[in-house]
């Protein structure tokens, strides 16, 4: 039985305290080789990291990272009341089972040998499928989706037909964000209006920019171009207009100057010619969203959400600054990506 | 050992041998041709591989900075995964060519990845910016291949220029010299031989 939403509003505020500081991860960053990097995350609640010299070391910490993680998340699903427990579960199991099932279908669609496609997996147990190796094991891609019959997921069966007939991926891969951003949005009704905000602007703002990042890359196919219905299911603060707008305009600069706040700053780098920073924007805007939604309630729900969306980015991070130690890369840029060190 | 070692004086050998030393003057000048030509092409390739390569670092460094911040963004298994669905992939194929008869290997790109489909867009403008580069770096590739293989051809030119002229043609003079210095003193031998004959001749006759 849960101690109760109090208990865990008080130990996720505890918990708080183990989460790496911007300077810590700033060290971190600038610590001259992996080595070094290893024994100081030492000193931090992630202890002593015992990595096998075989392998990549880069993906076999991103794994650590991702443990850590889903084991914070289930202290908190633990202790939560049903309703809480039950929306944390489905909102970050559902998440990085999406992220599986698309590298399940990646390997399926390129013929990637199983081993190595099962090595990909975020280290979960299966959340709302039987089993991943089912999956991994059918002999063709279209087999694979076809394997989700009878699970949340079937729907994606019928997104087949565009897939076969663009020869792509991506018709499966937009129907998979379609059902997991509508799973998140029903899961939510299990929570108490009043807590819902929070989750709803992060979902939100995630799936625009998301939706504006496959807008700008349609630009460099025009003529090929697919049609803003098909690809963009749902849409919340930018509009299916402004996204045809975006594949059609001749100058990119002026639809992202067009957009509101905060799409405008976090896309801006579409047009400075550095797109991978958009990602680190958009972690420090749901970083900001996750602490103004905790300080706005500082007793409630926000409280046990801020705290894993920010152990989240702090797991999202870590993986960053990990595979920039192992190809020793320069902590500036390094830094740069990050969003907890640069969050103002 | 002497070059005149075992060297027959007779008309016909020097015959023989003025025949040889034409010849591998003739093949001398050739090969000095070839060097010539083979050290201008050098030059050139060395000027315009110092061009290339200067620019195609500078290019290098944009799309290794793309695809670290690609990395870092999404991190490593997932641009393993993304990257692992490009169905398909570069193709190239090895073709000999030859310029004054140094071969050096031709890459002909026969299909270049479509990248644009299924990857995220982070990842798509560090796979365009390295494709963007990949003809580059192919054809510096070759030219690097090239320009080795020209310095080598170059070197055992020289190498065979240097024999003839100051060993193998010398050889062949000093045996020529030799067999006409031979064939002089017989030649003065018998005139003195046919002045003597013709001297005890005539004064048997008075």
């Amino acid at each position: 039985m849960s101690p109760g939403l109090d208990y865990v509003v008080i130990r996720s505020h505890a918990l708080m305290g183990d989460l790496l500081t911007p300077e810590q991860m700033r060290a971190l960053a600038e610590r001259e080789s992996l080595e070094a990097f290893v024994e100081q995350l030492a000193d931090t609640p992630y202890g002593e990291i015992s990595i096998g010299m075989e392998g990549d070391v880069s993906i076999a910490l991103e794994k650590v990272f991702y443990q850590k993680f889903i084991e914070r998340m289930m202290g908190i699903v633990d202790l939560a009341p049903t309703n809480i427990g039950d929306f944390l579960q489905s909102y970050y199991y559902l998440r990085f089972e999406v992220i599986n099932l698309k590298r399940i279908f990646r390997g399926k669609f390129s013929g990637i040998p199983i081993p190595q496609v099962v090595g990909s997996l975020i280290p979960m147990m299966p959340y709302k499928v039987e089993s991943y190796g089912e999956i991994v094991e059918a002999e063709t891609f279209e087999d694979a989706v076809r394997r989700l019959e009878g699970t949340p997921y079937a729907p994606l069966i019928s997104s087949l037909e565009l897939s076969e007939k663009y020869d792509a991926l991506w018709p499966v891969e937009i129907a998979l964000n379609y059902l997991s951003t509508r799973a998140v949005f029903k899961s939510l009704e299990r929570l108490p209006q009043s807590d819902r905000g929070l989750v709803r602007r992060v979902v939100q703002v995630e799936a625009d920019v998301e939706n504006f990042l496959v807008a700008a890359k349609q630009r460099s196919a025009r003529e090929d171009a697919h049609s803003p219905e098909e690809m963009f299911p749902v849409t919340y603060g930018i509009g299916l207009d402004m996204l045809r707008e975006a594949i059609e305009a001749d100058d990119i600069k002026a639809v992202i100057q067009g957009l509101n706040p905060p799409y405008d700053e976090i896309l801006a780098p579409l047009y400075e010619g550095d797109v991978a920073l958009i990602r680190s924007r958009l972690r420090q805007h749901v970083y900001d969203i996750a602490k103004r939604g905790r300080a706005a309630n500082d007793f409630g729900f926000n409280v046990v959400m801020a705290y894993l969306i920010f152990s989240e980015i702090e797991k999202d991070d870590l993986v960053g600054v990990a595979w920039g130690k192992t190809q020793g890369i320069a902590a500036e840029d390094i830094l740069k990506y990050l969003a907890i060190p640069n969050f103002v | 050992m002497s070059a005149t070692t075992g060297v027959r004086p007779t008309k016909g050998y020097l015959m023989e041998m003025k025949r040889r030393i034409g010849f591998i003057e003739r093949g001398t000048e050739f090969l000095k041709l070839k060097r010539d030509h083979l050290a201008k092409e050098l030059t050139t390739s060395i000027d315009v591989l110092k061009g290339r390569r200067s620019k195609l670092l500078e290019d290098l460094r944009i799309a290794y900075r793309a695809v670290t911040a690609a990395y870092i963004s999404l991190g490593p298994t997932e641009v393993r995964s993304q990257a692992s669905s490009i169905k398909s992939r570069l193709e190239l194929e090895v073709l000999p060519r030859s310029v004054m008869g140094v071969r050096y290997p031709y890459i002909k790109v026969e299909k270049e990845p479509q990248i644009t489909g299924e990857l995220d867009i982070t990842l798509s403008e560090a796979a365009e910016k390295v494709l963007g580069i990949l003809e580059d770096i192919l054809q510096l590739a070759e030219f690097e291949a090239r320009a080795e293989r020209i310095a080598d051809e170059l070197g055992k030119t020289n190498r065979k220029v240097n024999a003839l002229e100051n060993t193998i043609i010398p050889r062949y003079r000093q045996v020529i010299k030799f067999i006409e210095d031979k064939l002089d003193e017989e030649s003065l031998e018998e005139l003195v031989r046919m002045k003597l004959i013709g001297g005890a001749l005539a004064r048997r006759r008075e």
